[in-house]
């Protein structure tokens, strides 16, 4: 199987938090050298700690440092890198990124900037999509990016619009226009964050389905030229169109719409000479599927897919990238059992999913068959606003669904970080609700379901008696012996009520 | 660390902490956040839910739109301020209807949690 053409020994990580440590690792386990490049704040980070080599390429400011083509490029030459892995968000999609690398000597593990250039940019893909017939959601995808034009083509589509960042994904850049009046603001949002996210401000409308579920198919080619898919995963639980809770494969497609799906994956993946890992996103509505887009990089949810496939999705485009095969076509491939991935955000669920940072405290992931967490930061890592808030990832593997919910559930209680709020409270809620369990929830889910920040339980007759005795205890610690506790009950103003 | 204490002829035990003046605590699969002065729940946030004219920022993060300048009259629910942090944007409404009395903040600006951007007048 293995046709060593360029063997990597020294590999640049262009990115952070969680996904930069799932890359060290693959390196780890190949015997590949890592650098990371960094911004300044990210010296607290697990990956900073894990990495062999690194490189500080900029300041907080994402412009400045992550999205900053010129430092990534010079940052990965510098450490003597021959290869660069983008992760997600930031420059993985950035055909421009991909052409910087080849162009200094370096291997960009992903596909080539020209099939980033067709598949990656939504505009683009949409053409080829519809030329090689298949199903596209109506809507506005031209040139004219005056925001007068794209409110009348908003109009014309009819509400609701949904207005997306071309060089997007994740939610960013993203909104949906209910009504005519607040098209004008909403437009101008997208832009404004699209230019921020992605460094260009270029938007596209599509009609929004509005009881659809989000499916979509893993692909991969290979250094033969060859492209399979490794199924499908259901992505239908989103906030603000960001993806909260993903699973692997979907409860929803029967046999037959599972092979039609796949099949028009591979085909676009084909069209656009994939390399690497990627994926074909689709929505689903009354038996319908429509292309949404491709995401032309390793995605935040590859992990389910890795659980029920057996694979190693990162270690296979790393081996892709040095020209290896790692495809067998000799065997089946088959799906095993079920696989859910929670999203761990650091935002506080009592306020609406307000982002909250601070100093990590004791962080503890509860280890046991079938688990498995992805995080970037530990104890002593400061949670700050300048990037995302996705601060770890919780997967579980069993043999159906329902086991895989009721594995999750627990894994969630017993999972501990203090020093942020997060929306684990919010997590178990969703994987609790009926049409969670059920399996029929759509896109819209969270939106119907839990329209309201959650309400925080007041304490038990259990917890006030813990939180009596942890108080004394920091007290005792803290106060020298002898002297009495300076600290108040917390309860005191309670008891006096009582 | 841990706690353990026997409660009601139970033994039960937490782990717990304290950070920053906060004390956090993980029993029976729920961490809690505890802010011991007060003895209430941590808010995490600068404003309380009283409607006061008094817009502040509910996190650290930068201005990126101001719709409103002083004089301008706002409804309630009128969106006033843009926010941006951990790449996503956040826009913040007067709470009450009212005339904009003083802007503490200009597009651009980074600005801490709790710090004051716009003052409403109640009309």
């Amino acid at each position: 199987m293995e046709r060593p053409v360029k063997k990597i020994t020294r590999l640049a990580i262009a990115n952070r938090g969680e996904v930069a440590v799932r890359i060290l690792r693959a390196c780890e386990e190949l015997g590949i050298e890592t650098v990371l490049l960094h911004s300044e704040p990210d010296t607290q980070s697990r990956a900073w700690r894990m990495a062999d080599k690194r490189i500080c390429i900029g300041p907080a400011a994402t412009a400045e440092s992550y999205l900053n083509i010129e430092a990534n490029v010079r940052g990965a030459l510098a450490a003597g890198a021959q290869a660069l892995h983008p992760g997600f968000g930031f420059l993985s999609e950035n055909a421009d990124f991909a052409e910087a690398c080849a162009a200094a000597g370096l291997i960009f593990v992903g596909p080539s900037a020209a099939s980033i250039r067709q598949l990656g940019d939504k505009v683009h893909c949409k053409a080829l999509a519809k030329a090689a017939g298949l199903p596209l959601v109506p809507g506005y995808e031209g040139e004219d990016q005056s925001v007068a034009h794209l409110v009348k083509e908003a109009e014309a589509i009819g509400y609701p619009v949904i207005v997306k960042a071309a060089a997007g994904g994740g939610g960013r850049g993203m909104k949906l226009i209910r009504e005519s009046k607040d098209a004008r603001e909403l437009i101008e949002s997208a832009q404004r964050e699209a230019l921020s996210a992605f460094g260009s401000a270029k938007v596209f409308l599509e009609k929004y389905l509005d009881r659809a579920k989000h499916i979509e198919f893993q692909i991969f080619g290979d250094a033969s030229g060859q492209v399979v898919h490794y199924f499908d995963r259901e992505c239908s639980v989103q906030r603000r169109h960001q993806k909260i809770i993903e699973e692997a494969t979907s409860p929803s497609l029967t046999e037959d719409l599972r092979r039609r799906m796949g099949e028009a994956a591979v085909a676009i993946g084909v069209i656009g000479k994939y390399r690497g890992a990627g994926t074909v996103e689709f929505l689903l509505q009354d038996g319908q599927f429509y292309l949404l887009e491709v995401n032309t990089r390793l995605q935040v949810e590859h992990p389910v897919t890795e659980m029920v496939m057996g694979i190693d999705l990162v270690k296979a485009q790393i081996l892709t990238a040095q020209g290896d095969y790692v495809i067998d076509s000799t065997k089946p491939r088959v799906s095993h059992g079920h696989s859910i991935e929670c999203r761990i955000y650091a935002e506080n669920p009592y306020l609406g999913g307000l982002p909250s940072t601070g100093l990590l405290g004791r962080v503890e992931w509860p280890e046991g068959p079938g688990r498995r967490f992805e995080y970037g930061f530990e104890s002593g890592d400061e949670i700050t606003s300048h990037y995302d808030p996705m601060i770890a990832k919780a997967i579980v593997w069993d043999e159906t669904r329902g086991r895989a919910i009721q594995k999750m559930i627990r894994t969630l209680q017993d999972s501990i970080v203090f020093g942020v709020q997060t929306n684990i409270p919010y997590l178990i809620e969703i994987l609790s609700h009926p049409e969670f369990v059920q399996g029929t929830m759509t896109t819209r889910f969270i939106e119907k379901n839990f329209p309201n920040p959650l309400t925080n339980p007041e304490p038990t007759s259990d917890e006030k008696a813990l939180i009596e005795a942890a108080m004394k205890q920091i007290a005792a610690r803290s106060a020298p012996a002898g002297a009495g506790s300076s600290i108040p009950s917390p309860f005191a103003g309670e008891w006096r009520a009582v | 660390m841990d706690i353990k204490i026997r409660h009601e002829g139970r033994d039960i035990s937490a782990v717990a902490e304290m950070i920053n003046g906060t004390l956090w605590i993980h029993y029976a699969g729920r961490t809690r956040a505890i802010e011991p002065q007060t003895g209430r729940r941590a808010r995490g946030r600068a404003h309380g839910a009283e409607a006061s004219g008094e817009l502040r920022a509910p996190m650290p993060g930068k201005i990126t739109k101001l719709f409103k300048k002083t004089g301008d009259t706002v409804e309630r629910g009128e969106a006033v301020i843009v926010m941006e942090a951990m790449k996503m944007e956040y826009t913040l409404k007067a709470d009450i209807p009212g005339v904009v009395e003083a802007v503490h903040c200009a597009v651009g600006d980074q600005v801490g949690l709790g710090q004051d951007l716009v003052k409403v007048k109640p009309s």
